[in-house]
């Protein structure tokens, strides 16, 4: 079985496809490529992989089932949003001033202890006095809106790109994304936040859980810095890298939630050579953590030099896959790509 | 721990020290139990538009809710009468809760359109105060509100110094929580998802949930300044007391202090309104007094230059400065 299954999946923005059908399997500790001309639909591809777009058709199977999110999930908060839907109509139904008057107005003389079970049975009574069909029916027609909120949320919540990084499918982008106002040590730790515990609570009181997961998840993001060999500028602000660095610091944190899939677009993009080579360096080391890596590149040499697998994209379809030998020798994907190359 | 940045601890040692020596001013403790008050909103919605990057024009809104909730819960007009300590923590409480119903349906909103549905919900928040009058009295507010106790003592509404290091306590408390919460992994979501969304989502944060925790958060913060601000008046005052130009206030207050900033928020609040209720009053009181401009003339009337002045202040705060007068990263502590 192989770790992630791309099947048939098909891109239509409106009326152009961007991606045409295309299937393809990764196996586990690959370093796999997708190559193609400009705008032969390699981003989108990825995009619709990790959850950034649903694809048209096709579907996308991760350790043999489509990641998604179960049914089961979160019960008790969709059952509470029913309830406020419900509870909401209900109320605007009701005439509440009167109620209150009823209630509390009628029964509260000041200094007096306040009979509640009076009030509660006045307020009861005042509300009996309304008509049957004025609280219950919109209680009911409040449920069912509710209801259908509930249901469009979910179906558009299924397959969305956190639920799809938490899985183990981490990504970095072309046009790198890093939160630039934040430290470097900072960029990683957003990354390793599936993999933490504390929650509102805990941060807020700083309870003993609070230290314990601050030790652990500051000494592993400055391993990782160490790993991508950014350590030094741990504490600056990523905004202040030069560019070939902000791709290291993309990559250490979207390592840092330890994926089972490293999904990398275009990390040569703007390097210089002794950069490149750099950088086949640590996706090998990266590969070699356990990490299968699926990459979109231009680079020939990169691409050649350490691929397992490559599939050639050409206008959104899947024109060849093989070893780069075999695509080296493939005539349709010199002709679509490796023949024209020359930007580099 | 680790320690409050410097520009912190002086903003605390300074006012702490300020009432010695300033005798029994009113004007002074009015302007100052002011800005305390707006520190405490404004600290809210640096949480939910500085950190976090949702415009959240309805401030005010909850500062209305948490201000008619203390009354409610509170005033001897009604049988529930829980005292000023129950009555704010039931007030941070019902905050919270009118964040994330104000949220959840609409976080999912972007940018302009989160923008107008807040500033709609703060029209909306106000027509209800008004007309529900069988419980909020309408326009005359409710009144009286119970004074906080110590133990057997009870701070008189006169004691304008206990008022003022009263506030000054609740800002330090609200300063250490917004503080604490920004350097844990509660605080970075925020921030992560002001810097790229996208990105943020991708790295496995969901987006409205952590979203819905920010504007609980600053909503919880903006309700207690609402219900410290009734408490000190000892009224809600009238609905119109907490209209879109107070949430425009505390806009401004975040935005010339710095976006994400704590340090900047403190000091945008006491530029803001100390500029508002002190300097510009002493202003108009000096030109009154010595006869400079001509009070029947509007454009003349040393009343209305208040406006002219803050208004060209804080056009020149956004031109010279415009990521605040403290921004983030001059806080200190990067990590």
């Amino acid at each position: 079985m192989s770790l992630l299954e791309v099947r048939g999946i098909t891109m239509r923005f409106g009326g152009l496809t961007a991606v045409d059908d295309v299937s393809f399997n990764v196996n586990q500790g690959q370093i796999f490529a997708v190559i193609g001309p400009n705008g032969a639909g390699k981003t989108t591809l990825f995009n619709a992989i990790t959850g950034v777009y649903e694809p048209t058709e096709g579907s996308v199977r991760f350790r043999g089932s489509p990641v998604r999110l179960e049914p089961d999930a979160r019960l008790g908060l969709r059952a509470a949003i029913v309830a406020i839907f419900a509870g909401l109509s209900a109320f605007l139904a009701i005439n509440i001033q009167e109620l209150w008057t009823v209630g509390i107005a009628a029964n509260y003389v000041l200094d007096q202890p306040f009979p509640w079970g009076k009030a509660a049975g006045d307020a009861l009574d005042a509300a009996r006095a309304v008509p049957f069909a004025w609280g219950v029916l919109p209680a009911i027609l409040g449920a069912g809106v509710g209801a259908g909120t509930v249901v469009a949320l979910w179906q558009r919540s299924r397959r969305t790109p956190d639920l799809i990084a938490r899985a183990g499918l981490a990504r970095t982008f072309q046009n790198i994304r890093l939160f630039t106002d934040l430290s470097l040590v900072e960029n990683v730790l957003v990354g390793m936040d599936s993999r933490m515990r504390s929650g509102f609570w805990t941060n807020l009181l700083r309870l003993p859980a609070f230290s314990r997961e601050r030790t652990w998840t500051e000494r592993e993001a400055l391993e990782l810095l160490a790993f991508v060999g950014l350590a030094e500028r741990a504490h600056e602000a990523a905004g202040s890298l030069p560019y070939g660095h902000r791709r290291r610091l993309e990559i250490a944190r979207a390592l840092a939630s330890k994926p089972a899939v490293l999904l990398l677009d275009e990390p040569a993009a703007g390097m210089n050579p002794s950069e490149v080579v750099e950088l086949m360096e640590l996706i090998r080391r990266v590969r070699d953590r356990g990490v299968t890596v699926i990459l979109i590149e231009h680079h020939m040499k990169l691409v050649m030099g350490i691929s397992d697998r490559i599939v050639v994209l050409q206008y959104g379809k899947l024109i060849g896959q093989g070893t780069p030998a075999e695509i080296r020798a493939d005539r349709r994907c010199i002709e679509a790509y490796l023949g024209t190359e020359g930007e580099g | 721990m680790r320690r409050l940045p410097v520009p912190i601890l002086a903003y605390f040692a300074v006012m702490a020290a300020l009432p010695l020596f300033m005798g029994a001013s009113g004007l002074f403790y009015d302007a100052f139990q002011a800005i305390f008050v707006f520190s405490l909103v404004g600290l809210g919605l640096n949480v939910v538009t500085g950190f976090t990057g949702l415009l959240n024009l309805g401030m005010a809104a909850f500062m209305a809710i948490g201000a008619y909730t203390f009354a409610i819960l509170t005033s001897d007009i009604y049988p529930f009468q829980i005292g000023f300590w129950w009555g704010i923590l039931a007030t941070i409480a019902v905050g919270a809760v009118a964040g994330f119903l104000l949220g959840a349906p609409t976080l999912g909103l972007s940018g302009d359109y989160l923008a107008i549905v807040t500033m709609g919900f703060g029209e909306i928040t106000l027509d209800v105060l008004k007309n529900l009058e069988a419980v909020t009295k309408g326009t005359q507010g409710i009144n009286p509100l119970p004074r906080p106790t110590f133990g057997s003592w009870t701070l008189e509404l006169q004691q304008e110094r206990g008022w003022y290091w009263l506030l000054l306590g609740f800002v330090l408390l609200a300063v250490l929580a917004v503080r604490r919460l920004e350097r844990s992994r509660s605080g970075r979501a925020w921030l992560s998802i002001r810097e790229d969304a996208l990105a943020s989502q991708c790295m496995g944060i969901p987006p409205k949930r952590t979203k819905m925790i920010a504007f609980a958060t600053g909503s919880a913060l903006a309700a207690l300044g609402g219900a410290l601000f009734a408490a000190l008046l000892s009224s809600t005052g009238e609905p119109a007391s907490y209209d879109f130009q107070v949430s425009i206030l505390a806009l401004c207050i975040v935005i010339v202090g710095g976006m994400g900033s704590v340090a900047g928020t403190l000091v945008g609040a006491v530029v803001m309104v100390g500029m508002n209720s002190l300097v510009l009053v002493k202003l108009a009181d000096w030109a009154g007094a010595a006869g400079v401009g001509n009070a029947s003339n509007v454009l003349a009337s040393p009343n209305n230059w208040k406006y002219l002045i803050f208004g060209l202040a804080l056009i020149l705060v956004v031109r010279l400065k415009p990521d605040g007068l403290l921004p983030p990263r001059l806080e200190g502590g990067a990590s």
